[in-house]
């Protein structure tokens, strides 16, 4: 018990030091409970579908941005707003003292199309972010990318009754511009711990592409 | 007898006097910073959270709530089993004496189906908590973003 907290106090003494000499991005990507880095990402394959303004969102859409990709839908009003909210401020935070942030996308994948149309999805992301994507497509076309990201949900549909329980992942998944399953961030999700951290994971990369 | 003796008498009555103004304290339970969170436009689930906290000594139990704000006002709590959410429906929530209970994003929450008109952040609407034993407390939610 006590070397647990010893150690734990070690790194987060190690992790504090790496933070406050700055530059060395290594020494901020330290396992936490946040962010999960994966040392061989996995690469994607083709997938298909559309986004909010019925526009093609498919493996292309992924190439030269890192994209924070989020399962939910709609009529969840408690850990989809939660997480949105938490996203849109991480943006934020990402895109601070940067023009642009032009390789960074954010898409809120709807893994309930039956009540999920592109008008709903439009007026829903856009609330949290104007640059928010809002993408689902039909049972076949969402489980391809859920399946290659390990993202678990089940709609549990049943005609004529309205407010259905839809079950999904909680996890944000961390996509890079080679279209490469890198990371994931997981409960409890919050912006400033994201936006260091996807900054350290994305200073590294450009150092290893140089 | 050993409990008439004059310290316990005196101890007696000031456990009397301490009890008595807690027990029949208006409302009996409190409620914090009870707030809504805005909806997206077209979204018509909202949540709604808040603190309880049981100011007597007997145990205190929410059994249901009404509000003319929305259609239904359910208690829900999101559970996170294996990185995967669902909601669960919870029939009442038990205080035990002294104790609080907490409402929050990823946990238990008012699950608020169907509001009657557009909350904004910065409105308030009404729900009214009830408590077995015919209490009801109407508590005044403040919608945020």
């Amino acid at each position: 018990m006590i070397s647990t907290v010893a150690l734990a106090a070690m790194l987060g003494a190690v992790w504090l030091a790496g933070i406050y000499r700055g530059h060395d991005s290594r020494a901020m990507l330290l396992p936490d409970q946040v962010m999960t880095i994966f040392s061989e990402p996995k690469p994607l394959t083709a997938f298909a579908l559309t986004d909010h303004k019925n526009r093609v969102f498919d493996f292309a859409s992924l190439k030269g941005k890192w994209s924070f990709l989020f399962f939910g839908f709609t009529h969840c009003p408690d850990v989809c707003p939660t997480t949105l909210a938490v996203l849109a401020r991480t943006r934020d935070n990402i895109a601070k003292n940067r023009a642009g942030a032009e390789d960074i996308q954010f898409v809120f994948i709807s893994v309930d199309p039956n009540r999920d149309t592109a008008d709903k999805l439009s007026q829903y992301v856009a609330y949290f972010h104007t640059t928010f994507l809002g993408v689902t497509g039909n049972d076949a076309q969402i489980a391809n990318l859920a399946g290659q990201l390990g993202a678990a949900y089940q709609v549990a549909f049943k005609p004529g009754l309205e407010d259905y329980p839809v079950y999904h992942t909680t996890t944000v998944f961390l996509v890079d511009p080679r279209a490469r399953f890198h990371a994931i961030f997981t409960l409890p999700l919050d912006a400033e711990t994201i936006s260091r951290r996807f900054k350290a994971l994305q200073e590294l990369e450009r150092a290893k592409a140089t | 007898m050993r409990w008439q003796h004059p310290v316990f008498v005196c101890l007696i009555l000031a456990l009397t006097l301490i009890v008595i103004p807690a027990a029949s304290e208006e409302a009996g339970v409190s409620v914090l910073d009870p707030w809504v969170r805005e909806s997206p436009p077209g979204v018509t689930m909202m949540a709604g959270y808040m603190a309880l906290r049981n100011n007597t000594s007997r145990p205190q139990v929410l059994m249901a709530m009404s509000s003319s704000g929305f259609a239904t006002v359910m208690i829900h709590r999101t559970i996170v089993k294996n990185g995967v959410a669902s909601m669960v429906h919870a029939s009442q929530i038990e205080l035990k004496p002294s104790a609080s209970f907490i409402f929050s994003p990823g946990g238990y929450h008012l699950m608020l189906m169907n509001p009657k008109r557009t909350l904004r952040a910065g409105d308030r609407v009404d729900i009214n908590l009830e408590f077995r034993g015919g209490l009801v407390l109407p508590v005044a939610f403040e919608v945020r973003k």
